[in-house]
């Protein structure tokens, strides 16, 4: 698919950009869900949009220990597209070439423009991180200003999902080609759902680097990922201190019949 | 999809993939182009006619293609694939070759349902008979079955004299308005004279050096042969239908298309002439 | 019934000579609610068009909704067409010429049937190109593209001399001669269109078989296909002939005229009922495999699929024993013994069986959740989705009901009025 050689030539360097995410800190603010839309330019949904057709590239699910009062514990999971590493299931479903992993970033990219709007990735996501355009994107009088320019609009019919701000990668690359250096820095470029979270509890780096935060964090004890035993290595790691918070990710999920597991 | 366009690879399954669609791709193209052509050569009128009686005896229905042999009792049952053209059919020359007991119920010259049938003529399976004269030519006409179905008041496209007929090619057209009928050729050979209204629709032709008229029916064939076409006629026209019934057994009425609508006759004669 | 030959019938000159075809006037009249049918549909489809799927009820969960549902089942209940062609010009059985005709022409209404859903069910429909241009060999349904797109025009192609061979139209020369030559290229067409059914029936089914983010859909195979894969090839060319056996006994009905013999019909039941059998059999053995090596190896358990109401064990039950192998026994064992009645019912559940795989397959993997914080969800179509289906089924009755007025669909049923 994507020539590797050719984009590793301009940074010289391979990165697979990974995140962490801290749920035991994490409040079920939404702002990442906000950010995200804002700095990606999703259009306010239309009156007749539901939760289940609106664009939402970041989501927060909530989950609970399935206790009653006053045993009742909660827990929040902001999932987006967790940039699976290993054979993604919705690359190679795309009838067209249009979603493809970066080699050099290790990031799942959407092609908008390419895309057919058959929808069969978003059979095949297992996280449900895929979003289609049910509608044209229409911005009310005036908020068409306050569009990101880095970031290009997406038509009626089309697919997107989270792509790690990519435009940020991009623009940290040339600032620090501006700068006269080959690398970008850790920290230079982070998401925008990272940068808006209030209590920190999303960590954002290569997971390459073993010297970076999220590395270490990936590595640690409390870290797990959801879905692990599909295999698609997704590159999402959650955190927790709690162990029922980490069997969540695993769980059957015909267990929490009985409990009454809501995505509100 | 092609080696200059953005996605291609040079990868063991793409070029599988693709040269397995391109390959499918070239025998549709290419068979459908074989058939186009084809089908433009084959835009001539001789071959037309061929493919048009390939096509008419194709579409006939299997009651309508009984051997004669099995007329005569020679063989059990039997139905034709060779197009009524005995002249090129292993079967039957192998039957002719060896003398046998038939059991037709009709001795020659006994006549179903009035309808005469003349000992010295052979008929073809598309109700015409010929007639093979002292000097060597064929006389052809309608037999009384298909005389009887005709129009009585009709054009006949009768062929110049000169025109090459061939074995189940166009012999004539009867025409009635925007109605039209088809009498197939029952020889092979040049129109030296025609007959018109007056003389009851005849040709003569010269049959050429090798004439050879061993696919029509003769002698005992043609009694069963006749009554099955009866049978045939009496289906085509909807059996308990009252209006036109042959059922009785007794003559043919003189003039059934008078008696039956217009347009729906074309088809029922069209029928018996073979045509589908 | 009227017996007197097309009486009353005004396009006489259209119709095949020695059949009996109702009056003109009548047969249009009870296209009417068919046209109006169509006439809805077509508006749904505008609205879809004009403004998108956000008219359809599907949503992000359900990306794939009643529509590509009741595509995979047009699509398995016409593959018919391909195998009886397989059967009569590849393996020579010439007594199924007698369904041939009509056989291409309910696989040539079922595929661009599907095919014109599945234009109005993309977002992009002018986009469908890329596909062809810029392909991506590793999706199933590049490879369901492919072979539809390729088999419809061999579909068209098989079409198109039954069409020539109208009365009206063999009259112009270049149409008969035309007719003739296509005619004997069919060989090769219906070998090609075996190759193509083949693929894409077995695509559709891996569509789903590789889904590895969907347990319940997820299937381990055969090299690079999985193993609905070939359970979709083997459903389908058993679903095929009772499909055909199906429409011959509606298309009679309907006409009230015998239009093949019964050996056909009970030769169609045989196929179809020892196909199933070996389906049933495969399926089991799948279902089986599926429950005790697959489920387990990602960590859950089969049970856990069938606890979601209304999807319980109930629907593997159906889809297994009711619908699969209690019709299939029937077919087998009682073509031949059997009345003609029995048949086209063991047909119909047939028929309900393939629809019921399909719709397991499609509609209950998306509904199942996959994360232990997700939701089970149903969708209820929209009317749109609704009438643009319903457009389908009024454009293949319309469609039929012309071939089978104009066109020599049935050879036999001119001997049939002897019988």
């Amino acid at each position: 698919m994507t020539n590797g050689n050719q984009v590793k030539s301009l940074t010289g360097k391979k990165h697979n950009f990974g995140m962490v995410i801290d749920v035991d800190r994490c409040t079920g603010c939404g702002a990442c869900m906000i950010a995200c839309a804002v700095e990606n330019n999703v259009p306010p949904g239309p009156v007749d949009a539901t939760d289940r057709t609106g664009i939402t590239l970041m989501r927060v699910y909530k989950a609970d220990n399935g206790m009653d009062f006053p045993d009742n514990e909660s827990v929040f999971f902001p999932v987006s597209c967790q940039q699976c590493e290993h054979h993604p299931p919705c690359v190679s479903v795309c009838p067209q070439n249009a979603v493809e992993v970066d080699p050099a970033t290790g990031i799942v990219g959407q092609i908008p423009v390419r895309c057919l709007g058959c929808r069969y990735c978003m059979a095949a996501c297992p996280y449900h991180a895929r979003y289609f355009n049910w509608w044209d994107p229409v911005w009310p009088e005036g908020m068409e200003r306050s569009l990101n320019p880095d970031v290009s609009l997406r038509m009626r019919g089309v697919v997107e999902k989270c792509n790690f701000c990519f435009h940020r990668l991009q623009a940290a690359r040339e600032k620090a080609a501006a700068e006269g250096r080959d690398e970008i820095k850790e920290g230079e470029y982070i998401p925008a759902c990272v940068e808006s979270c209030p209590t920190s509890a999303m960590t954002f780096g290569d997971l390459l680097d073993e010297g970076s935060e999220v590395y270490r964090l990936a590595q640690s004890n409390g870290s797990f990922r959801i879905l692990e035993r599909l295999g698609t290595g997704p590159k999402i790691y959650y955190f927790s201190e709690r162990e029922w918070v980490r069997n969540i990710a695993e769980k059957d999920p015909a267990s929490a019949l009985k409990r009454g597991a809501t995505t509100d | 999809m092609l080696p200059w366009v953005y996605g291609f690879t040079w990868q063991t399954g793409n070029i599988i993939f693709l040269s397995i669609f391109y390959s499918v791709v070239a025998v549709i193209l290419g068979s459908f182009s074989i058939a186009a052509i084809r089908a433009f050569r084959d835009l001539k009128p001789d071959r037309l006619d061929e493919i048009r009686w390939h096509f008419d005896f194709e579409s006939l229905p299997e009651f309508a293609k009984v051997c004669r042999h099995a007329f005569t009792g020679e063989v059990n049952q039997r139905v034709c694939r060779n197009g009524f053209d005995c002249r090129t059919c292993k079967v039957h020359s192998k039957i002719t070759g060896v003398p046998r007991i038939t059991k037709s119920v009709y001795s020659e010259g006994e006549i179903p349902f009035g309808l005469k049938i003349s000992a010295n003529c052979l008929y073809h399976r598309g109700h015409t008979w010929v007639r093979v004269e002292s000097d060597g030519t064929l006389t052809l006409g309608l037999d009384k079955l298909a005389e009887g179905l005709v129009w009585s008041q009709c054009e006949a496209d009768l062929p110049a004299v000169g025109t090459r007929l061939h074995v189940n090619g166009t012999g004539w057209y009867f025409r009635k308005e925007a109605s039209r009928a088809r009498v197939l050729s029952p020889v092979d050979g040049e129109v030296i004279a025609v007959g018109g209204r007056k003389e009851g629709f005849y040709l003569k032709v010269n049959p050429g050096n090798d004439s050879d008229l061993r696919h029509l029916l003769k002698g005992l064939e043609v009694g069963p042969w006749m009554t099955s076409e009866v049978e045939r006629l009496e289906m085509a026209l909807g059996a308990s239908d009252g209006a036109v019934s042959l059922a009785d057994g007794g003559v043919l009425l003189d003039n059934i298309a008078a008696n039956y609508p217009e347009q729906g006759w074309e088809d029922i004669l069209a029928l018996m002439l073979l045509e589908s | 019934m009227d017996r007197n030959r097309n009486n009353g019938t005004k396009d006489i000159r259209l119709v095949a000579r020695g059949v009996n075809r109702m009056p003109f006037g009548k047969f249009l009249y009870l296209l009417v609610p068919w046209l109006i049918i169509l006439a809805i549909g077509m508006y749904a489809i505008f609205l879809c068009l004009a403004k998108g799927l956000n008219q359809t009820n599907m949503d992000n969960r359900f990306a794939f909704g009643v529509w590509i549902f009741l595509d995979l089942s047009i699509i398995a209940l016409g593959a018919g067409a391909f195998f009886t062609g397989f059967l009569v010009y590849i393996l020579k059985r010439e007594e199924l010429r007698a369904v041939l005709n009509s056989a291409v022409v309910i696989g040539f209404i079922c595929y661009s049937g599907a095919i014109l859903v599945l234009m109005v069910d993309v977002g992009q429909p002018l986009r469908a190109w890329f596909t062809f241009w810029h392909p991506n060999i590793h999706s199933m349904l590049t490879e369901v593209t492919f072979c539809i797109t390729c088999y419809l025009v061999v579909l068209s192609v098989e079409y198109a001399p039954i069409v020539l061979r109208n009365k009206k139209l063999k009259e112009v020369p270049a149409f008969l001669a035309m007719q003739y030559e296509l005619h004997r290229i069919m060989p090769v067409l219906a070998g090609v269109g075996t190759f193509l059914s083949f693929f894409h029936q077995g695509s559709l089914g891996g569509l789903f078989g590789v889904l590895q983010g969907h347990p319940f859909a997820f299937r381990e195979g055969l090299a690079i296909w999985p193993t609905t894969f070939f359970l979709f090839i083997i459903s389908a060319a058993a679903a095929g002939p009772s499909f055909i056996l199906l429409t011959t006994w509606i298309a009679s009905r309907v006409s009230r005229k015998r239009l093949v013999s019964d050996n056909v019909f009970a030769l169609l039941a045989r196929i179809s009922g020892s196909l199933l059998v070996v389906y049933v059999m495969l399926k089991s053995i799948d279902t089986l495999t599926w429950l005790n090596r697959t489920v387990p190896s990602l960590g859950l358990s089969g049970i856990g699929f069938f606890l979601w109401a209304p999807f319980n064990i109930w629907i593997l039950f159906a889809e297994i024993i009711v619908f699969g192998l209690v019709p299939s026994l029937f077919l087998l064992f009682g073509s031949g013994r059997l009345r003609t009645g029995w048949l086209v019912a063991s047909s119909v559940m047939v028929c309900c069986g393939i629809v019921l795989n399909r719709f397991v397959m499609t509609i209950q993997t998306l509904s199942l959740p996959t994360m232990s914080f997700d939701r089970f969800m149903i969708y209820t179509p929209s009317w749109q989705e609704i009438a643009a289906f319903l457009f389908v089924v009024a454009y293949g009755v319309i469609i039929y009901s012309l071939s089978f007025r104009y066109l020599r669909l049935f050879p036999q049923e001119i001997e049939m009025k002897v019988n």
